[in-house]
């Protein structure tokens, strides 16, 4: 279409917008093609050209302020086949909230894939999924791909060029190799920070956290932010470094703290020391129960006794206070030394029971074996499946059908399952996606066999992800290679 | 397989039901026929008078059922077909270890019945299997005068049918320069209420397929920004004159009273010599479903044929009320499989139906169609357009390219080298991660206003976008 057609075409069009005869504003040709005795067919025939005009001549212009995004980054793990993405497509459409979704990527790249990004991208601010997406999240939260895919290792002079996820991956990989290198990064880069980013940079101060760290944590209590100089206080405290010196006066919140816990002694021949809990007398002293043992820290309290954290943890009487134990559970998850949260995961899973589900107050400072242990013991007694789910940061696809097959798990969800009781039966349902993600594929297998042969449905959403975790059986987890 | 007859019996709705399951039972209506023996449950796709293949499953331990065709009837006559065969005939189906994703996505989201079924009736009332089973009594011979009366019935409908689409058109070219008298502007602002009416006389007079169109314009021009709403008046109003015209030239092309009146069955195009048969692989590209403001669902399914050396597309179209509620199409997006497809006749072929399904194609990419990155992304649909002028959403094949947005966050298609400053509107709103994806290859439809991305081979696979 030429210019002048172009000019007569927008005529028309205004012509026609406002109403009326619009004939002689078209171009000389088309009145030539649209001639007829009758105006109406005048206009008609114009009609048909004009929207034949605008449909192959016309070409819409592109604004000149088209913006691109920057590529989507490519993961350091290839990405899983496409023969097993239906499979992944039901798993997370049975995954409720995000949480459990970024779990069933985790299950994935403990066997080597990551997911396709139609199926499921982290959002900016995920925290939940494993470090191999780092790129992604950065790249959701508008990160220049560019400068991404040029990094290479973190260094004080590539710094900038790693968004808060990836650094974040970075510097925890650091810290666990060379932890003096990452030490000095968060110290030197993050004192231009602010607070915000300099408390999330302290925070993992705690993987390979040594006494090599101590000065640098002790400096912290001059910084600015009152939230970064309590996390360093809480990290020099599991270093056994005390926070408050006792005075034992009357302002002494170590000292009113102890006043809460009772010493004394048990055993006829051999006399054992015992710390019970005091029963506090009102609302008002529970409530400043609970706030000494969120604000002291566990070190300070058991240096007040003479004793040392393990033996602290060995004499206190579990079972006479619900409330204390739990509020003695946090204090030790929040400050006492890796010895003290060994100490006290092993007595409570050995206890069993309610006690032993204390331990998912530990979860941040437990290790991958004792998180094991843990689980194994949840479903040995089968009577709290759903405390599975609060098992925060566990290793994906390592359980043995063996830890399964003598556990009364499987008998309580064979009963659930022919029951007639749908709360159990869902119930049951969300532990065998629980499962699923810890199986190994064996394990996967058999328990899908088990539970179909006590009446679940073959097609059962809930079995997505195990069924998932068994196709991916060539790809036994990384934690068990 | 645990069947009988009597069961079917009991389970029909009516005897004309069953009459009709009894027509199914030859093989060569079902293309597939599968058994998970274990699981209790046999399945199949039946081909019905749709473009798809219906799909139709059974539970035989409990008697569930589900069939996607549109039947109002419970259990429909596909599911007592099923049936029958798997009663009279179970070494048809195939056994297999497997169940598909659609037969499993059935069973997780079927709530089973808490009893297994109750056993079938001695006798149920008022249908009779064995009556159904009897073949058809042939029609008596009809005497030559009675052909001859008949024919010339024949005559007179479409005769009179002619007549009131001849009178439809004369009141659409008046309603047309009316709309252009009273101003473009005000026909946006009252689309709704004034094409109503006109599809209303429309319907009366027989122009039915013209006036569904004439129905779907407002829903078209409220999905533009209002300043591309007159541009779009202009498109659409411009396309039904050259319709009316192109029927008045030649009322029996059976492209145009596809346009203007009604279409032919599915056994009228079977039968059709001149329907052009295409046997080839395809892949589904992806599946447009839209709800109609005459009650009616259309499910598009587009295709494209990867033994083709340029670029050939086919889209089965399906109508079913929208009160028959959700149902799944044959096919998912990303299928692949080989077929012989009879494209209804016209111009430019493009709507199709399968004829017979000759089982899956292997996966893939698509054939290198060679596409050109610098020239123009719409020179196909201009080339369609001259063929066909009446034609609105055509299916493209676009060159390297990627989605960028715009001010608005409005998203557009680019060619990657861009050598035109062409960009093209994408409908609704996309992916946020397809703006980080390097697109390869794109099938979309261009309807002259708007993109409508189907799929897309990029530098991760293949994209579903539909």
């Amino acid at each position: 279409m030429n210019e002048l057609e172009q000019a007569g075409l927008a005529r028309l069009r205004d012509g026609w917008i406002s109403g009326g005869a619009a004939f002689e504003l078209a171009p000389v040709e088309w009145k030539e093609f649209a001639a007829a005795s009758n105006s109406d067919e005048q206009e008609r025939r114009l009609l048909a050209i004009a929207a034949q005009a605008l449909d192959v001549a016309l070409r819409p212009a592109a604004p000149k302020t088209l913006k691109r995004r920057p590529p989507l980054p490519v993961l350091a793990l290839p990405m899983l086949p496409d023969r097993l993405r239906p499979l992944l497509r039901a798993a997370l459409k049975y995954a409720a909230d995000a949480r459990l979704k970024a779990r069933v990527a985790t299950l994935v790249a403990s066997r080597g894939f990551v997911l396709h990004p139609m199926d499921w991208m982290p959002a900016a601010s995920d925290q939940e999924s494993p470090d191999i997406y780092a790129p992604w999240v950065d790249w959701q939260a508008g990160a220049d791909g560019d400068r991404q895919s040029r990094r290479g290792q973190l260094t004080a002079e590539t710094w900038d060029d790693f968004y808060p996820a990836a650094r974040r991956a970075a510097l925890v990989e650091l810290r666990r190799t060379m932890p003096a290198l990452a030490r000095t990064l968060i110290d030197t880069k993050g004192a231009s920070e602010p607070a915000e980013i300099r408390l999330a940079l302290v925070e993992l101060m705690r993987f390979g956290l040594s006494a090599d760290d101590v000065p640098f944590l002790k400096n912290l209590s001059a910084d600015r932010s009152g939230k970064v100089r309590e996390m360093a206080g809480r990290l020099l405290a599991r270093l056994g470094e005390r926070g408050t010196q006792a005075d034992g006066g009357s302002e002494d919140p170590i000292a009113e703290l102890a006043g809460f816990i009772e010493e004394g002694k048990s055993g006829f021949i051999r006399r054992r020391t015992t710390y019970t809990p005091i029963k506090p007398k009102s609302p008002a002293q529970q409530a400043r129960r609970a706030d000494l043992f969120a604000s002291c820290y566990f070190g300070d309290l058991v240096a007040r006794f003479g004793k040392t954290e393990p033996d602290f943890i060995g004499a206190w009487q579990f079972g006479v206070d619900d409330g204390a134990d739990l509020f003695l559970v946090r204090m030790i998850a929040v400050s006492g030394s890796d010895a003290a949260v060994a100490c006290l995961a092993d007595l409570l899973v050995a206890a069993g029971g309610r006690l032993a589900l204390r331990v998912l107050q530990l979860m941040l400072r437990l290790d991958g074996g004792r998180k094991r242990v843990l689980i194994r013991q949840i479903l040995d007694d089968g009577q709290n499946l759903a405390a599975l789910n609060l098992v925060e940061g566990a290793e994906a696809g390592w359980l043995e059908w063996s830890d399964l097959a003598k556990s009364k798990t499987i008998p309580a969800l064979r009963s659930a399952i022919s029951g007639d009781n749908d709360v159990m039966k869902r119930s049951a349902e969300q532990s065998l996606e629980t499962i699923g993600f810890l199986a190994n594929p064996e394990t996967a297998e058999n328990l899908i066999d088990e539970v179909v042969a006590a009446g679940l449905s073959p097609a059962s959403p809930s079995l997505g992800l195990l069924r998932l975790n068994a196709a991916l059986a060539g790809n036994p987890s990384q934690s068990d290679r | 397989m645990q069947l009988d007859l009597k069961t079917i019996e009991a389970l029909a709705p009516d005897q004309a039901s069953l009459g009709a399951a009894a027509k199914l039972t030859k093989r060569s209506n079902w293309p597939r026929l599968e058994t998970n023996e274990q699981l209790g449950l046999i399945w199949g796709e039946c081909q019905g008078s749709g473009s798809n293949p219906y799909r139709v499953a059974f539970d035989t331990r409990d008697h569930g059922y589900k069939c996607t065709c549109p039947s109002r009837k419970f259990p429909c006559k596909h599911i007592l077909g099923l049936m029958w065969i798997g009663a009279t005939a179970p070494a048809s189906f195939d056994r297999v270890d497997q169940t598909p994703e659609w037969v499993n996505d059935w069973l997780g989201r079927r709530r089973k019945p808490g009893q297994p079924p109750t056993p079938a009736p001695a006798g149920a009332e008022g249908k009779s299997i064995d009556e159904a089973a009897r073949p058809e009594q042939s029609a008596p011979i009809e005497d030559a005068a009675a052909a001859e009366r008949r024919a010339a019935a024949q005559r007179k409908r479409a005769e009179d049918t002619r007549s009131a689409v001849s009178a439809a058109l004369d009141e659409l070219d008046q309603w047309l320069a009316d709309q252009l008298r009273l101003g473009l502007a005000g026909f946006v602002d009252a689309s709704s209420e004034r094409c109503r009416r006109i599809a209303a006389r429309l319907v009366d007079l027989k122009a039915t397929a013209l006036a569904g169109r004439i129905d779907e314009l407002p829903a078209k021009l409220m999905a533009l920004r209002s300043e591309e709403r007159p541009d779009a008046a202009i498109r659409e109003l411009g396309k039904l004159v050259l319709i009316a015209k192109a029927w008045r030239a030649a009322p029996d092309d059976a492209e145009l009273k596809r346009l203007v009146s009604t279409s032919e069955t599915r056994d009228q195009i079977l039968a059709n010599p001149d329907a052009v048969q295409v046997e080839s692989d395809w892949e589904v590209l992806g599946e447009k479903i839209e709800t109609r403001r005459d009650g009616l669902v259309s499910h598009a399914t587009w295709l494209l044929d990867l033994k083709s050396p340029t670029p050939r597309f086919a889209v089965l179209l399906d109508f079913f009320p929208a009160s028959a509620g959700r149902r799944s199409g044959a096919f998912a997006p990303g299928d692949r499989f080989k077929a012989r497809l009879v494209f209804y006749p016209s111009r430019v072929p493009l709507r199709a139906l399968v004829a017979e399904r000759l089982g899956d194609a292997s996966p893939g990419n698509w054939p290198d169609f060679a596409l050109n990155a610098a020239g123009d992304p719409l020179a196909a649909y201009a080339a369609f357009q001259d063929g066909a002028p009446w034609l609105s959403d055509w299916p493209i094949l676009l060159p390297a390219g990627a989605i960028a947005l715009d001010e608005k966050d409005g998203a557009w298609w680019q060619a990657a080298n861009d050598p035109h400053g062409i960009a093209l509107p994408v409908a609704g709103s996309v992916n946020q991660t397809l703006l980080g994806l390097d697109l390869e290859v794109t099938a979309a439809l261009w309807n002259g206003a708007r993109l409508e991305l189907l799929a897309s081979q990029s530098n991760i696979g293949r994209l579903d976008l539909s």
